[in-house]
């Protein structure tokens, strides 16, 4: 079994509010000092990807598109058991949005050797638009299951356990096939020994530029224009809730959290 | 100069922040109540690699440097500083005596599954009689056919009672002196070799600390660690290498201190505004903030200077004394803006005062780190102190 993880490394999401900045000029968020971290989701991708190599063997390929820091994610994902890691990386990628982005997953991941599974967090921590696995599974023509959180069995059909009102769901995944994968305490991400942190780090990481991949500059450039971008200012009203009696008090402060779609 | 971190660093570092946030932080609270030592975090610090981390490959350590063992001590204090002087006591002076100075035989035996975490070590110079004057134990080992005889008594040893082995340092001379300290490796359950009851502590209570009693202890010639009548030399070396430790242990109880006292500062509110926005608190934090960072940049240079195989002593003597005093400062800053909650359990803050304060005690008492850092800069002048004055540059064991 192959497994492909896709990961991205984004800032820190639990660097204090007030640390958060957005810059009007070129509507992205300021590095500041937060670090930067693999995206979460990718993080419960890796760990299911990693029991599963486990329980089925094979290899896991970790894949990631990102800028100078980006080694650091992926021998991150190397240590917790991933066993190669390909880094995308591109001056013409610098811009590039969700289609962009899965262009060049789609055709890395066609460059390797025959997976039989691709995983991608459920969203990205920064943006969470959630595209990029969905365009990826659609490039390659194959199918997807999404919000998934657990695999079971080690062969074609794969059964891929998707989250689902008050339970879960059951897919048989006919491979190759890609996933989205969303939190559960059975794919909470392990912490790697600090021996797997030493290997990792002297691991060799296979770069790929867009002449590597068959993709030229314009098939990438982005195809979303981000209009503006800012943190919202958090606004505070008060309401007083009117009545005679406490019963009556209820009543109403009951319809204005309905009215408010807060219950 | 190059203030960047290596990889291997860093994620010594991000992993033991990860875990220690994760899986120590959430139980100190109750660790520090019951008293509680704790066996199954060691096992996870076992499972995580962290006991080879400082050991060399040939007896299954990883030969990580002594900047990323310090760094993953300053974040196990952050979270639980019991937990950490129990990991650095063993690291640093019982297996690191080992390390530094054991015959291959000693190593194979004892520190091969010291750096798997399987067996704690502990290292015992301070005596009923006096913990400063490292050069003059009270406690005996005489030849004797078969090896040596131990008579004597420890008190306050780290992992006391938890240890596999312990490193007894002897007078093989009466009165000891220099030449006449050698160190002895004894394994629990020798006969005559006893553990007294745990110590009631001020703080880090869930750590192991007990005395020790040694009762006509017969242990072959291979106990002997070392060359006969170096042991106070090699005391000084251990013991410059652990101080690098708990200078990293006491910036890891200051930052927790830090960062809770600031926490605060910005939620609680007095006179309709948060406390940090009165300029005497704002000083406070920038005071612990500022003295905690110079304090982390003294324990690594000091470890720099180690992994480089450079002379270390004076830096660090001054990293800990530094880095002591800073933390116990910044924990009792941290009282204060916390006001009377502060002063209670459920502030969490005077545990890190409690912790705090051991730093300025053990491994060299800040009086005897002052000599040292003097003496080391030739402020003793060119006449010798009077004996026992020789034993103060020691500094006494944790
Ligand atoms: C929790 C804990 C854990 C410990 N773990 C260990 C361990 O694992 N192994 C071990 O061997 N020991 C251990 N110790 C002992 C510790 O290292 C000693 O307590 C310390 O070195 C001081 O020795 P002492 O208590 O005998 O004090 P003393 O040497 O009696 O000193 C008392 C006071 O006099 C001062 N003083 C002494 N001589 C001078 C001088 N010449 N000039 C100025 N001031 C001086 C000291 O600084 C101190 O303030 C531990 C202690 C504690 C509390």
């Amino acid at each position: 079994m192959h497994v492909v993880v896709c990961i991205k490394q984004i800032l820190d999401p639990e660097i204090p509010p007030r640390e958060f900045q957005v810059d009007p000029q070129t509507k992205r968020a300021v590095r500041g000092r937060a670090s930067l971290v693999i995206s979460p989701f990718d993080l419960n991708a890796l760990e299911v990807a990693v029991q599963l190599k486990e329980r089925a063997g094979g290899r896991v390929t970790v894949v990631s598109l990102g800028g100078e820091e980006t080694p650091e994610a992926l021998r991150r994902a190397l240590a917790m058991g991933a066993d190669e890691a390909v880094w995308i990386r591109d001056g013409a990628l610098e811009a590039t949005d969700a289609s962009g982005t899965a262009r060049c997953l789609a055709a890395a991941i066609a460059k390797l050797d025959e997976p039989d599974l691709v995983l991608f967090g459920r969203q990205a921590g920064d943006w969470d638009q959630g595209l990029v696995g969905p365009m990826v599974a659609e490039a390659l023509g194959w199918p997807l299951v999404t919000n998934v959180f657990q695999t079971r069995g080690e062969n074609s059909p794969l059964e891929l356990l998707q989250q689902a009102e008050g339970g879960y769901r059951v897919v048989a995944a006919t491979l190759p096939a890609a996933a989205t994968i969303t939190n559960h305490e059975a794919n909470v991400a392990r912490l790697p020994k600090v021996r797997e942190i030493m290997l990792a780090n002297r691991k060799p990481i296979t770069q790929w530029s867009l002449g590597d991949l068959g993709l030229a500059a314009d098939e990438v450039a982005p195809r979303v224009v981000v209009e503006a971008l800012a943190v919202p200012v958090p606004e505070g009203h008060c309401t007083f809730i009117e009545g005679e009696t406490a019963q009556e008090k209820a009543q109403n402060l009951a319809r204005a959290l309905r009215e408010l779609k807060v219950i | 100069m190059d203030f960047e971190l290596t990889p291997d660093q860093r994620a010594v570092r991000d992993l033991v922040r990860a875990f220690a946030r994760e899986e120590v932080a959430p139980h100190a609270t109750e660790a520090d109540r019951t008293g509680q030592f704790p066996q199954g975090l060691l096992a996870r610090l076992a499972e995580l690699d962290l006991f080879a981390l400082p050991f060399p490959p040939e007896y299954g350590g990883l030969g990580g440097d002594t900047i990323s063992y310090a760094l993953a001590i300053e974040e196990l204090a952050w979270a639980d500083a019991s937990l950490a002087l129990t990991y650095a006591a063993h690291c640093s002076l019982g297996a690191g005596y080992l390390h530094l100075f054991g015959s291959p035989e000693q190593k194979a035996r004892w520190l091969t599954p010291a750096a798997r975490g399987e067996a704690l070590i502990a290292f015992a110079l301070t005596e009923p009689g006096g913990g400063s004057d490292a050069a003059h134990p009270q406690t005996r080992a005489e030849r004797r056919d078969e090896g040596w005889l131990l008579n004597g008594s420890k008190v306050f040893i780290t992992n006391g009672a938890h240890a596999a082995a312990t490193v007894i340092m002897a007078a093989t001379r009466p009165g000891g002196g220099k030449g006449g300290v050698s160190a002895f490796l004894v394994p629990a359950g020798t006969p005559g070799f006893t553990v007294g009851p745990q110590y009631e502590k001020l703080g880090l209570r869930s750590s192991d600390t007990a005395p020790l009693a040694l009762e006509d202890v017969l242990v072959g010639p291979e106990a002997l660690v070392g060359e006969e009548g170096r042991g106070y030399e090699q005391a000084l070396a251990v013991l410059d290498g652990g101080r690098i430790g708990i200078a990293a242990l006491a910036v890891g109880i200051g930052q927790a201190a830090l960062d809770r006292a600031l926490a605060y500062a910005r939620e609680r509110t007095a006179f309709g505004q948060p406390l940090s926005r009165f300029q005497a608190i704002r000083f406070k934090l920038a005071d612990m903030t500022t003295e905690l960072e110079l304090a982390r940049l003294a324990y690594l240079k000091a470890a720099w200077l180690k992994d480089q195989g450079r002379p270390f002593r004076k830096e660090a003597a001054m990293a800990k004394l530094f880095a002591s005093e800073a933390a116990t400062r910044a924990a009792n800053a941290a009282i204060q803006i916390h006001g009377g909650l502060g002063y209670t359990r459920d502030g969490v803050v005077e545990r890190y005062w409690r912790d705090a304060r051991l730093m300025e005690i053990g491994e060299g008492t800040s009086e005897i780190l002052r000599l040292v850092i003097a003496r080391e800069v030739g402020a003793a002048g060119a006449t010798p102190p009077p004996d026992p004055g020789a034993g103060l540059r020691a500094g006494p064991g944790p």
